[in-house]
């Protein structure tokens, strides 16, 4: 007997599977093309109608705008591929945000301002994992109590106000540009690239996905789970802690109210960008479409004078397509 | 090959017991497979055999009993002991992760690093990986279209036979499989039994516990059974029948003759 395990789809009927074969490959490619696509038609659509949406000044706000919500959305990333999820970070992007102005208020230095909010951001990441895991606490129940322990905790610290501070070269790091790119999007484009090489081609970032694939089997095959979910929620926090720099930074003074609905935002482009909140599914090329496609829709319709709340709706249902067609694919691809 | 007396076993358990409370799991059990044999475990429900080969397989640790691999004392706090000395656990769920490649999976927590300063930086080898789990597939006459395909688009039998060339590409003693045809139909079991046949004829021990007595007389050198927790008997399927077998998995005759232990 020549075992030969490929040949079992002559067990199935060769004609429906043909016709299926044909729609999953139409989906596949729809979802592979469709939010490139949109962007693309967004871009040319908005250049011809909206006014100014091609001007220098336009584009690097746009640049300016993305890059806060980018950053959370990449952090936001690592955890979804675990199957996690992390709703701590628009309040750890406020705390972070606050901790550096009253660090820079009495007079710290910048360089120790920054050591001192990321490895706050860190610590969060760190505990939000260590409950997860050593815990055994479900994510979404972690990151939503801290989501409230820190919005309170920054609203306590900014004494419920804004939190003033005089250090010029901090403001203008985040309104100068290097090459004509505004600073922000570079620290945007830096993070992105070394979080994509680290998920893609290290083996903690392959363990991302083992893990959000089958935590049980990742275990059984030698994967160290604790470790891997630990790093991915350290990931996250200190993203979150750098966006806090950042928005301070922008803004000029310290927010008590900053980031608030921001992990919705980062939740948001990365599912837009293909992540599964089932885990296993997720890169951050396709979260930077995500956060792209928000903010190229948000700013057209702005400058075409639309509601706010319309861009906001029109998000909303992208979403829900995305995640319908997504999943259609998946029962396509299950039933081939 | 059947119990070739001038060879040492690949793994050797003598008098092995547990008790888990006041149930007795396994009574002085003795249990041993030699290199290129297949060795069935069958016994009714509750008779031992999941808790033989997780002691086997470093899961369990038994409370009295010694355990040699190929002539060396050992025992074993955990899996991971068991995996370092060769011997790879084939679990029922298989424990592959759906969502990644077949390569990723058949090197899931052992992918080769890349040289150099990459490698130091944890970069995996993803050609090495390809390539090497290519050859693999191939010398175990495993047929996939893709290596990048991932383990959700794969058939019953494909997974199964992908969780067994991962236990083989790194089990370089002894592979246990806990029921490996239970969830397979007719055509897709006799590929894995045929697996399970040239994974032997590399000289590793592969040892299995099976319900399916067609199965377990097709594929298997020398059957042992259990009953409430002892070794009742060894038989060799050419010369017994499933009769026989079932007389002594169920105590219902006493004096079928145990051949070959």
């Amino acid at each position: 007997m020549t075992p030969s395990i490929a040949n079992t789809g002559a067990e199935r009927g060769a004609a429906p599977a043909s016709r299926d074969d044909r729609r999953l490959a139409l989906w596949t490619a729809m979802l592979r093309v469709g939010l490139l696509g949109i962007i693309v038609v967004l871009f040319i659509v908005f250049s011809i109608t909206a006014q100014g949406f091609l001007s220098a000044q336009n584009i690097e706000n746009n640049a300016r705008q993305m890059a806060v919500v980018g950053i959370l959305a990449i952090g936001e990333t690592f955890v979804i591929i675990t199957a996690g999820i992390d709703l701590s970070v628009g309040s750890l992007l406020g705390f972070g945000g606050i901790l550096a102005a009253i660090s820079l208020s009495n007079d710290l230095p910048i360089s120790l301002t920054i050591a001192f909010v990321l490895a706050a951001g860190l610590a969060v990441g760190l505990l939000n994992g260590a409950l997860i895991r050593y815990g055994a606490l479900p994510p979404f129940i972690v990151t939503l109590g801290m989501l409230g322990i820190l919005r309170g905790l920054t609203q306590i610290l900014g004494n419920g106000q804004q939190v003033a501070f005089d250090v010029p070269r901090f403001v203008n790091f985040a309104s100068d540009s290097f090459l004509r790119v505004p600073n922000l999007f570079w620290i945007l484009l830096a993070a992105g690239i070394v979080c994509g090489i680290f998920l893609q081609f290290t083996r903690r970032g392959r363990y991302a996905y083992a893990v959000g694939s089958n935590v049980e089997s990742a275990r059984r095959a030698g994967v160290n789970v604790g470790a891997t979910l630990l790093t991915v929620y350290a990931i996250s926090g200190v993203l979150a802690a750098l966006g806090g720099l950042l928005i301070t930074a922008r803004q000029g003074q310290g927010d008590p109210n900053a980031g608030t609905g921001y992990e919705l935002d980062a939740i948001a482009a990365a599912v837009l960008g293909g992540a599964s909140l089932f885990g296993a599914r997720g890169t951050i090329a396709g979260t930077f479409l995500g956060v792209l496609l928000v903010q190229i829709m948000t700013n057209g319709l702005n400058l075409l004078n639309f509601d706010p709340q319309v861009a906001r709706m029109l998000e909303g249902a992208l979403i829900i397509a995305f995640v319908f067609a997504d999943q259609h694919r998946k029962r396509l691809a299950a039933a081939a | 090959m059947s119990a070739a007396v001038s060879m040492q076993a690949a793994i050797e358990a003598k008098r092995i017991s547990k008790r888990y409370g006041k149930v007795v799991a396994l009574e002085d059990v003795d249990f041993e497979a030699y290199p290129g044999e297949i060795v069935a475990v069958i016994g009714d429900n509750g008779a031992g055999k999941s808790t033989l080969i997780k002691i086997l397989s470093g899961a369990v640790i038994p409370d009295s009993g010694s355990m040699a691999i190929a002539g060396q004392s050992r025992s074993f706090s955990g899996p991971r002991d068991a995996q370092r000395v060769g011997i790879e656990t084939v679990y029922q769920d298989l424990a592959l992760a759906p969502d990644l490649d077949i390569a990723a999976n058949l090197f899931l927590g052992r992918e080769p690093v890349r040289k150099g300063f990459f490698g130091a930086l944890d970069f995996f080898d993803s050609s090495a990986m390809r390539l090497q789990a290519e050859e693999h597939l191939r010398d175990f006459g495993i047929k996939v279209s893709k290596i990048e395909q991932t383990v959700d688009t794969l058939s019953g039998g494909q997974r199964q036979a992908i969780a067994v060339a991962r236990s083989v590409l790194w089990g370089k003693s002894v592979v246990i499989m806990d029921e490996p045809t239970a969830a397979l139909g007719v055509a897709q079991s006799s590929l894995v039994l045929d697996l399970m046949r040239r994974v032997r004829s590399k000289g590793i021990a592969v040892i299995f516990i099976s319900h399916n007595l067609p199965h377990v007389f097709e594929t298997a050198d020398r059957i042992v059974v259990l009953r409430h927790g002892r070794r009742v008997g060894s038989l060799d399927p050419k010369t017994s029948t499933m009769d026989q077998a079932v007389s002594l998995m169920t105590g219902a005759s006493v004096d079928t003759a145990p051949g070959g232990s």
